[in-house]
């Protein structure tokens, strides 16, 4: 089996937003709708204060809250974890959105572009009218991935079968790939280091890791 | 069909180019044209094992589909209508046509060249200025042949260098070691004691990366910084510090390994051999040299006696007291002081004995650090050193040092700079860690010439040492009148003159005199034409109100404008040019280069048009080929470009692909020569590469030696030594200089002579800023807080303010926009977050929302970024805050080398809204 996931080492991560930004202009969504985006977090009291910053979206779990909430099965799980949406069946009801307990759906009624009510010649060619009314969300770059597979390429390790965002990272903290094959990327950093998953507690089993240092207090 | 599935269906293609927009660049990248129109942004992942970035850009270039696209836009010339200038004046700009507004510039230009190009006051006439740190270079096109064919202009009306660079490392770090900027090697380093160096912001992709690869290898970074930076929250340690006082800190830290640690620790043979440490100083504070060579004089241990530094087979004292029976010393003006049976002691026994005043409990009342974490910063500094390993590199056994000491934009200029440059490169020496494998290295050079390999600039000069091109103040050959508004070769001998130099002068000068210029100074009057391309300083100076009546005193300005912004606003003609996707540039490329850009390649990339330029926008090789015909400098400026003015020289060795110099060439001819001579010149005539195949490729590149990346072992070949750590030249240097000035009844740069000194001496760097607010009549209780700046990814410069993307994702980081403050200081004051609050000066006062942190020193406000705008378009609405509003400009806070720093004391009250912003 095939079960793609994310791999984000907080180590490395530097919240430059490069991944927010390549992700805005690749799925062309609208102004605050952030698919992919980083957190930037401080802990501690002055002096013994730290601040690190954390990747986040659509965590792509394995057993995901908004699947189970939508009311027309609009959300679905494909075989190799990834959770889509159908836009034809999305009725925008939000329960998804609500339901999700990393605050990666979004929903716009209204599009909104960078320079007010009209979408630029760059922005209309990206945009889709599917996604105004309904949930939206990361879909790993799906298109990439289905796209590259298609063509013999292997996802997180070739750019064009491998999400933008992973594509972007300018400190390398972004890795994907498929971790039920032993050897892929995702499984060896794994492997090799420590990890968590936020809101493991939940039970969601989420499908994007984090490497921090052992000793960290997160 | 949707948008989305005739998106699928279109003709799709990636046009590899190169993003520029920073110092830390350039950087690859890949655009997205689809059916014509510019999509999106990619990597160049094809560039992975070239570009030390991994072949990507940072998020900036994303930005670069909204900036193209912005329906904001000038789109076509202007002229301006009204002739009042002001900020409250409406410019009254209308549309012309090309034809109009080129003649008007050519007729105002030629009418200059008529009447000389040279004023009364000895200054010239145009001036231009040009935005962040000479990347604007990269997107002028051929502009700089007409300029070189045109013949002098002034560069030295600032825009932000000089206030905005790490200024003193650009001077002090070229004169020492060829690093007009420096970094670690932080591909070898173990340890990097960073005071404020925001690698992780300001690096660039290159520095990212890097640090982030050496993070996962164990590497430990102590970031030594008041505001907890993005660098702070990825380093293993944040010590806040106060601002201004991180040269106590690092010479309590030198005192350290001077005075708690033993002398087996340093790396004696590197001081003994590749400084200045053995040289011999005498009463007078000069070295001591031989009476007939001139030469210093050191110890030889072997002979017992004093000898030329250079003597073969002998073994300088590193330390010690001695007498010397014969010598002489160079005083100033060529004055010689002789000497017999004369005490003497060694360089480096000057230092010991100078550090010993200066410990970290000294340092502790100072930058309110304990002085345990002072001595810890320092025992791990030297702990780390490996002294004695060495490693071998392309065969070559070198020392291996992994360790540096490396500094930020504010701890690097204004006063106290020196300090610090000077205390960061001895740090350095004391444990061979100077442009040794791990260690400190400089990047690149600008004030000397090599700037695609900085070891060519390494040949000798006096003294052992590297030769060095100081502005000459000797009574002959001083320049006492002024060539450039902020006389640099007057003032800055250190700053040389090469083509770098003015505008690394003390660039707020030409400023402060537009209002008054001393009674002893040359009655200097506006430049005629100022042309502006890519810089706003009316947002990025300082004291804006203030700067911004200087710009409305400009009788001419001619801006290449992109939108309407605030300097733009006074602009007689507005000309918009084709942006970065839409026009054309060949690129030099790798070798070493700021911020951190270490690359095995050296070469040249294509800044390409991708996409039409909108509007009618023309490309910036066009205008100027059209300015060089209507000003009848066709045949200059096609020399110029002939000559090498815009990259390598078209006829070489075994090649020629020279321009016919009697007619225009259209900008693909120029930079198909261009191309295939660059790319000649890198191969020897063996490839050469024409523009059309620079556009299928991107790149074209050979490579560049690892040993190359070191300046240790030139100096080794050649048997120089860094000058270091007594300054003995500069002390010079200083009498003199003080010995001219004075004679023209100049003393208005007295306090700047204060800093040419053998060895620095502590002088309250922060209260200089204390006593600017007495000087202004103000009470200090007043303006009980610091305000310092921090720079962010998404802006760096703040020539992107009005690109929305930017603005989206900078609010996923704390302080975007806002006043940082700490959290604790904002609960006495009655401060949450989002309150706005003003933060005020003696200058004027500035409004943001608060943004309460941990992460912040209680004695310090931090502003981020470049904002307050009023004129741009998008970013005028944000409301956004800019410590340039509130930052005094004046002589008594500038530093001998011309420049100053991004602090002034403020103080915080609540207040109800954004108000008018930055009104005088």
């Amino acid at each position: 089996m095939t079960r793609y996931v994310m791999v984000a080492d907080l180590r490395r991560c530097v919240g430059c937003q490069a991944c927010t930004a390549a992700c805005k202009e690749a799925n062309g969504t609208p102004i605050g709708v952030q698919w992919r985006r980083v957190l930037d977090i401080e802990v501690g009291e002055f002096p013994d204060v730290k601040r690190v910053y954390v990747p986040t979206g659509c965590q792509h779990c394995e057993d995901p809250p908004c699947m189970h909430v939508c009311p027309t099965t609009a959300t679905k799980q494909r075989p190799d974890g990834i959770v889509t949406i159908d836009y034809d069946l999305c009725i925008g009801c939000a329960y998804c959105a609500v339901a999700c307990p990393y605050e990666a759906r979004y929903r716009v009624d209204h599009p909104r572009f960078a320079f007010g009510e009209e979408p630029s010649v760059s922005e209309q060619a990206r945009f889709d009218e599917k996604k105004i009314g309904v949930a939206t969300k990361c879909t790993f770059c799906v298109d990439r991935i289905d796209g590259g597979c298609a063509k013999g390429l292997t996802p997180g390790v070739d750019p064009d079968a491998t999400p933008v965002c992973v594509n972007t990272c300018i400190s390398g903290a972004l890795a994907f790939g498929d971790i039920d094959d032993p050897d892929s990327n995702v499984s060896k950093l794994l492997a090799e280091n420590k990890w968590f998953r936020m809101h493991e507690e939940v039970g969601t089993a989420p499908g994007f890791y984090y490497l921090w240092d052992k000793e960290a207090p997160l | 069909m949707t948008a989305l599935e005739a998106r699928d269906t279109a003709a799709r293609k990636l046009v590899p180019t190169l993003c520029y927009n920073c110092v830390a660049g350039p950087d690859f990248m890949q655009v997205i044209v689809e059916d014509g129109v510019a999509t999106g942004i990619e990597p160049n992942h094809s560039a992975a094992g070239v570009h030390p970035g991994a072949g990507r850009p940072c998020v900036r270039a994303y930005g670069l589909v909204q900036k193209t696209y912005n329906p904001h836009r000038i789109s076509q010339p202007m002229k301006r209508t009204n002739p009042k200038k002001g900020r409250d004046e409406d410019p009254g700009f209308v549309p012309i046509s090309w034809d109009e507004a080129l003649d008007t510039i050519a007729a105002r230009l030629k009418d200059i060249m008529s009447r000389g190009l040279i004023d009364e006051a000895g200054l010239p006439r145009v001036a231009a200025s040009f935005g962040h740190g000479g990347t604007p270079r990269s997107y002028m096109g051929s502009f700089p042949a007409f300029m070189s064919a045109f013949g002098p202009i002034d560069f030295s009306f600032g825009s932000g260098q000089g206030v905005k660079c790490t200024h003193s490392e650009h001077l002090y770090g070229e004169y020492w070691h060829r690093a007009f900027t420096v970094s670690s090697d932080t591909v070898l380093t173990n340890l990097v004691v960073s005071f404020g160096s925001n690698y992780e912001v300001t690096g660039g992709v290159c520095a990212v990366r890097r640090h982030a690869d050496a993070r996962i290898r164990g590497v430990k970074r102590i970031q030594i910084e008041p505001h907890l930076s993005a660098t702070a929250a990825c380093s293993a340690e944040w010590v806040p510090i106060k601002p201004k006082t991180d040269a106590a800190f690092m010479l309590a830290m030198i005192h350290v390994l001077l005075h708690e640690t033993p002398r087996t620790s340093l790396d004696i043979p590197y001081l003994r051999d590749r400084t200045s440490s053995p040289y011999l100083v005498g009463p007078n504070g000069y070295y001591l040299r031989d009476p007939q060579s001139g030469k210093p004089l050191v110890w030889d241990e072997k002979a017992g006696r004093a000898v030329p530094h250079d003597t073969p087979g002998i073994v300088p004292a590193l330390e010690g007291h001695f007498t010397v029976s014969e010598a002489i010393s160079h005083l100033a003006d060529k004055e010689v002081a002789r000497h017999e049976n004369a005490p003497a002691h060694t360089a480096f026994t000057a230092m010991v004995e100078h550090l010993r005043r200066y410990s970290p409990d000294w340092a502790s009342a100072i930058c309110g650090v304990k002085p345990d974490k002072i001595r810890h910063v320092a025992n791990e500094y030297v702990s780390n050193a490996c002294i004695g390993q060495t490693i071998e590199i392309e065969g070559r056994t070198l020392p291996l040092r992994p360790v540096a000491v490396t500094l930020g934009k504010t701890v690097n200029n204004g006063w106290g700079a020196f300090e610090c440059c000077w205390s960061r490169t001895v740090l350095a020496t004391l444990v061979g860690a100077l442009e040794v494998p791990g260690g400190t290295l400089g990047t690149t050079v600008r004030l000397n010439k090599g700037h695609d390999n900085r070891l060519v600039s390494v040949v000798p000069g006096e003294d052992g040492f590297m030769v060095s091109s100081l502005n000459p103040t000797s009574e002959t050959d001083w320049k006492a009148k002024p060539t450039g508004r902020n006389a640099h070769r007057t003032l800055v001998p250190i700053v040389g003159n090469s083509a770098w130099s003015q505008a690394l002068g003390p660039a707020h000068l030409p400023w402060l005199f537009m209002d008054k210029s001393p009674d002893e100074w040359p009655k200097q009057r506006a430049p005629e034409f100022w042309l502006t391309f890519r810089t706003n300083p009316a947002v990025a100076f300082w004291d804006t109100a203030k700067l911004t009546r200087a710009i409305a005193q400009m009788p001419f300005i001619v801006a290449i404008a992109y939108t309407f912004d605030e300097t733009n606003h006074m602009a007689d003609i507005l000309l918009p040019d084709a942006s970065d996707l839409e026009s054309t540039q060949l690129v030099p490329i790798g070798g070493t280069k700021f911020v951190e850009q270490f690359w095995e390649h050296t070469g040249v990339a294509l800044r390409q048009k991708a996409v039409e330029p909108q509007g009618d926008a023309r490309d910036f090789t066009w205008i100027t080929t059209e300015l060089a015909k209507r000003t009848g400098l066709i045949e200059k400026y096609n020399a110029a470009i002939n000559r090498g003015a815009i990259g390598s020289p078209l006829k070489g060795k075994n090649y020629d692909f020279s321009l016919p110099t009697d007619q225009a060439h259209d900008p693909e001819t120029i930079w198909d020569a261009v191309c295939k001579a660059s790319t000649a010149a890198l191969t020897d005539g063996k490839e050469v590469k024409d523009l059309a195949w620079m556009k299928e490729h991107g790149y074209f590149v050979v490579p560049f030696k690892r040993t190359d990346w070191y300046l240790y072992p030139s100096l080794a070949d050649q048997n120089l030594r860094f000058e270091l750590p007594y300054q003995e030249r500069l002390m010079r240097v200083g009498e003199e200089l003080g010995r001219r000035l004075h004679a023209q009844g100049i003393h208005w740069w007295d306090e700047q002579l204060s800093e040419y000194q053998p060895l620095p001496e502590w002088h309250d760097v922060p209260g200089r800023w204390v006593k600017a607010v007495v000087a202004a009549g103000k009470k200090p209780e007043d303006f009980p807080f610091w305000g310092i700046t921090t720079k962010t990814m998404f802006y760096s410069a703040g020539n992107n303010s009005g690109v929305p993307l930017m603005h989206e994702v900078g609010q996923n980081v704390r302080g975007h926009g806002g006043i940082i403050l700490n959290a604790g200081v904002a609960g006495k004051l009655g401060i949450v977050a989002g309150d706005w609050i003003e933060v005020r000066s003696i200058v004027a006062a500035t409004r943001g929302r608060a943004v309460p942190v941990q992460g912040c020193h209680p004695e310090t406000i931090v502003i981020p970024g470049q904002h307050e705008h009023w004129k741009t378009p998008f970013a005028k609405d944000l409301n956004f805050p800019s410590l340039n509003t509130v930052t005094q400009m004046s002589m008594e806070l500038t530093d001998a080398t011309g420049s100053g720093a991004d602090v002034v004391r403020v103080c915080v009250r609540k207040v109800e809204g954004p108000g008018k912003g930055a009104r005088p």
